[in-house]
């Protein structure tokens, strides 16, 4: 089935329901924008770069109330139905899987301010460049599925977040033998893990994102792990 | 915009690539998608086309309508539902030149045919129109008209009693009873409508078809009556055509979609207002046509 | 809606709208002067037509009658006893001829004498028989009665009101001179005119009444409202409710129509032939005349009762059908009440179009002088426009206001009927 959003018969729905999604996608752009910023200065040490992620996650607040506002009035004054009803309830959806990705990336401007602080031992900087790496390009590649219905991408981007787990994993197991070897160098460590904790729920998110793209374009509900759903259909 | 394509029944999962779904479009083939039958089915519709003169106005309908059930007819003016609502109980009838072919069944007895006395039919499929239309007599005659000409009520006793039931399930006795010898007319366009709705159920109908019921009342009124024919599917069947979306979504358990004269989905209503297998129905109730 | 004409800004566009306000309000005020000079015209002509007639009618309603003493001597009647054969042969005329030459005893010669009985009606004597016959002690006794005046006596004594001579016509001097001085001794007044109402057509203007031609009327009319109106009714309900539409029943249609406009000495024409010649049914009788006038006014009830039943509501059909009443149940309980108003005014107007027809029933014989007031519908009777149509041919100058005041009558009793046309069409159509 096709998704087309401009072809309602009144004007002013088409623009809302562009509008939304237009808001959602430049939010998304915002909060990939966090999270690669946040990346970047706890590998450059660069604590004014932190700072300014941290100033900007207020921005992100604003936006998520903003379309939630935005969706509430279509809801209201258009009661959508079907693909309308559904890009709406995605959109607020993906707001909310936005809001906490800044909010992680914020995390991560935190730690790396923390980091920068104590003084550099890069021990487990290789894992967090990888796992950043690969819930970045999810990301991207989750809101990029959005903007093209794309539920083929979406459920290829969906399986990457189980390749993301597998590494997380991998390096929480050998962060945690590299703590028992020097017990001096826990606390720096766990604030690493604090970092791949926020990556590995960006990863999660990322996953949602791409869930809503099957929910907009299908009609089906995968989350929980309702795969099938789509399948069966 | 790209494009992510299913075939129209949905057959198909996401991973597989654009096929055959350039048929969904041309209506003229195709068939209806979704679940038009049902295992208990109170009504058996089966290719059923209606003829006005030369033009056909319906084509190749089938429908089951479950017992206990509401389903939801809905489609743009002049798609056919109320023409094939209306076969129902046979009030096509008195329109010259109306043809209706094919196997129409009520608890499996064929409603056309040279034997079938459209009497007792109409009493067993009773019928609720667009607009509120008491006859021009007191609130009990209105009710009290179905099973006096039917003879159902043997004494004066118990057509008062029949008249206080009916009222009542129709949720409009405490209202009017104190006057129940004033004119129906005189009552406001949501109690004409349950007045009806009374007279209707009176002669203890097993189906109620309902042509677009509210189209003429205030949304309260509205609400009031959507309300009642959720009472009332506990015990009757009704078939319901309505203009309103939200109507149909709100009332029915199974919707019906009409498109010049065809029947194009039949689903469950969740399934036909957040995901619609058609592209038809999609474009109906999404408000895309144009 | 900023840019609805591209060439004209919006403060041209309602500038033109001002200007072409102007002629638009004078075009109303001439279109609604134009009406109202219409509708007082209409007015005019009624009042101008009423006041006509009822000045000249209103003199019927009295008739002058003198005053004389009056003896039923035997040896004058010519009888010794009351009894049905004595008082056929009477002569009462020579009691009125003798109580007058009482009157006027200086009366001598013969052409005077004459003069002087032709004061009294012709009719006299049979009051003065019906006196004796209701009481046959007064034989022989002396009474005083008033009997009716003759129509040239009374149409003098009406005209004097108008001029000091007044019309004399063939009233001689001394004739005038003679009824001067009852008047002047209250021997000659103008009493209420019974007659008008309890008699028959009559040669003689003082003994014409319009009885027998109200209850001719009322006999034709019976039978045409009692054949039309069910008649037309059931054709209206079955084409309206049960036919097919076809070219049949739109041929049916077109002749119905047609026949409405078919003009009504045709249908006379008709009756002539098949009720009187073809079946031989009695010639002047309200009967035949109630079944021509019932064919001429079946297309106008079958017109207005079909439109009647077209205004009823389409869902009160749906309503009845919908519960499962048959075709004929939901007519006679639903339709028929709701179109019966309509029905009704049609059929009253109908009547009253039969009640005013002269044309047809002139050509089935009901135009024969009749004296005797009908007692049923089989027998010879006349009907008041055609009544109105004999009047209005006679010579005798009384005649004039008779035929006034039979107009009068006429119109009040389709006032009456357009009136009761109203009141049950008010009465019936309850709103519900």
């Amino acid at each position: 089935m096709e998704m087309h959003f401009d072809q309602h018969i009144s004007r002013q729905f088409n623009e809302d329901l562009e509008s939304i999604k237009t808001e959602m996608l430049e939010m998304g752009g915002l909060v990939a924008r966090q999270v690669a910023d946040a990346v970047d200065a706890l590998s450059n040490a660069d604590s004014e770069l932190a700072e300014k992620v941290l100033r900007a996650e207020e921005e992100i607040d604003k936006r998520e109330m903003a379309l939630d506002e935005h969706a509430t009035l279509i809801i209201a004054k258009r009661q959508p139905a079907a693909s309308d009803l559904r890009m709406v309830m995605s959109v607020t959806r993906i707001a909310r899987d936005l809001e906490r990705i800044g909010d992680e990336a914020s995390k991560v401007a935190k730690m790396a301010i923390a980091l920068t602080d104590e003084g550099s031992s890069p021990r487990g900087y290789t894992e967090i460049r990888h796992i950043a790496n690969a819930v970045r390009k999810m990301l991207n590649d989750a809101l990029d599925a959005y903007t093209r219905f794309d539920v083929i991408a979406a459920m290829r981007t969906l399986t990457e977040d189980e390749k993301v787990d597998m590494d997380y994993r991998t390096a929480v197991r050998e962060l945690i033998t590299y703590m028992m070897e020097d017990p001096r160098s826990i606390s720096r460590v766990i604030n690493v893990l604090w970092i791949l904790r926020s990556l590995e729920r960006i990863g999660d998110h990322a996953k949602n994102i791409c869930e809503q793209v099957v929910y907009l374009v299908e009609g089906a509900d995968i989350r929980h792990g309702h795969e099938d759903k789509l399948k069966t259909k | 915009m790209d494009t992510m394509t299913l075939d129209a029944a949905g057959q198909t999962a996401a991973s597989q690539p654009e096929s055959a779904e350039r048929e969904a479009v041309d209506t003229n083939t195709s068939k209806t998608v979704g679940k038009p039958f049902c295992d208990d089915a109170k009504m058996r519709m089966r290719n059923v086309n209606v003829f006005y003169g030369e033009t056909q106005a319906i084509h190749d309908i089938s429908l089951d309508i479950g017992c206990n059930e509401v389903v939801a007819m809905i489609g743009p003016s002049g798609c056919g539902k109320s023409t094939f609502l209306r076969c129902l109980n046979r009030m096509n009838d008195t329109i010259e030149d109306c043809r209706v072919e094919g196997e129409l069944t009520l608890d499996g007895e064929p409603i056309y045919g040279q034997k079938v006395d459209v009497v007792p039919l109409r009493a067993r499929v009773g019928m609720v129109f667009q607009k509120p239309n008491p006859f021009p007599k007191s609130i009990y005659e209105n009710v009290a008209y179905g099973p006096k000409i039917h003879g159902i009520a043997r004494r004066r006793a118990e057509l008062d009693e029949i008249v206080e039931n009916s009222l009542r399930r129709a949720g409009l006795w405490n209202e009017v009873k104190d006057r129940l010898d004033q004119p129906g007319t005189g009552l406001s366009g949501g109690q004409q409508q349950r007045l009806c709705i009374a007279r209707a159920i009176a002669v203890s109908p097993e189906v109620i078809l309902m042509d677009e019921p509210c189209s003429a009342l205030d949304p309260i009124a509205t609400a009031r009556i959507e309300e009642l024919i959720n009472e009332l599917r506990e015990n009757y069947t009704i078939a319901i055509v309505t203009h309103s979306m939200q109507q149909a979504a709100r009332v029915s358990q199974r919707t019906a979609y009409f498109h010049l004269g065809r029947l194009v989905e039949v689903n469950d209503t969740e399934t036909v207002f957040t995901n619609p297998q058609h592209e038809l129905t999609e474009a109906y109730i999404t408000g895309r046509f144009g | 809606m900023t840019d609805t004409n591209r060439n004209l800004t919006q403060e041209q566009v309602r500038q033109r709208i001002e200007q072409h306000l102007a002629s638009r309000h004078r075009k109303e005020k001439v279109f609604r002067g134009l009406g109202i000079a219409s509708v007082a015209f209409g007015i005019l002509a009624v009042l101008v037509l009423f006041t006509d007639i009822i000045s000249k009618g209103s003199g019927a309603f009295v008739q002058s009658a003198i005053q004389l003493e009056v003896t039923y001597d035997p040896l004058v009647l010519g009888i010794d006893k009351v009894d049905e054969e004595s008082l056929t042969w009477a002569n009462f005329t020579g009691v009125i001829r003798e109580a007058l030459r009482e009157r006027f005893p200086k009366v001598q010669s013969r052409s005077e004498k004459r003069e002087l009985y032709s004061l009294v009606s012709s009719g006299a004597p049979f009051t003065l028989r019906k006196r004796l016959q209701s009481d046959p002690e007064l034989l022989g006794k002396t009474q005083t009665v008033w009997l009716t005046a003759d129509d040239d006596v009374d149409t003098f004594v009406k005209s004097l009101s108008d001029s000091k001579e007044g019309f004399r016509g063939r009233t001689s001097d001394q004739k005038a001179e003679w009824i001067q001085q009852l008047i002047d001794s209250g021997e000659l007044k103008k009493r209420f005119n019974t007659t008008f109402f309890t008699q028959g057509d009559s040669r003689e203007p003082e003994q014409a009444g319009i009885r027998a031609a109200l209850l001719g009327s009322f006999f034709t009319l019976l039978v045409t409202l009692v054949l039309s109106f069910p008649i037309g009714v059931a054709a209206a309900i079955y084409l309206e409710e049960y036919a097919p539409k076809n070219k049949w029943t739109d041929l049916i249609e077109v002749n119905i129509n047609n026949l409405a406009a078919v003009p009504s000495i045709v249908f006379g024409l008709l009756g002539l032939a098949i009720f009187i010649n073809f079946f031989e049914l009695p010639r002047s009788a309200p009967l035949v005349g109630g079944l021509v006038l019932t064919l001429m006014t079946l297309p106008t009830i079958i017109i207005s009762s079909r439109a009647a039943l077209k205004a009823v509501p389409p869902s009160i059909r749906e309503a009845a059908l919908g519960l499962g009443a048959s075709r004929m149940q939901t007519i006679f309980h639903h339709v028929l009440p709701l179109a019966m108003p309509g029905m009704l005014t049609g059929a009253i107007i109908g009547m009253a179009q039969a009640l005013g027809e002269t044309a047809p029933l002139l050509m089935i014989g009901m135009v024969a002088f009749i004296v005797d007031v009908p007692t049923g519908i089989t027998d010879p009777a006349t009907v008041l426009p055609v009544q109105i149509f004999l009047w209005a041919d006679s010579p005798e100058r009384a005649f004039v206001e008779r035929t006034s005041a039979a107009i009068m009558v006429l119109l009040s009793f389709l006032i009456a009927m357009n009136t009761a046309a109203v009141l049950l069409r008010k009465k019936l159509e309850r709103r519900w």
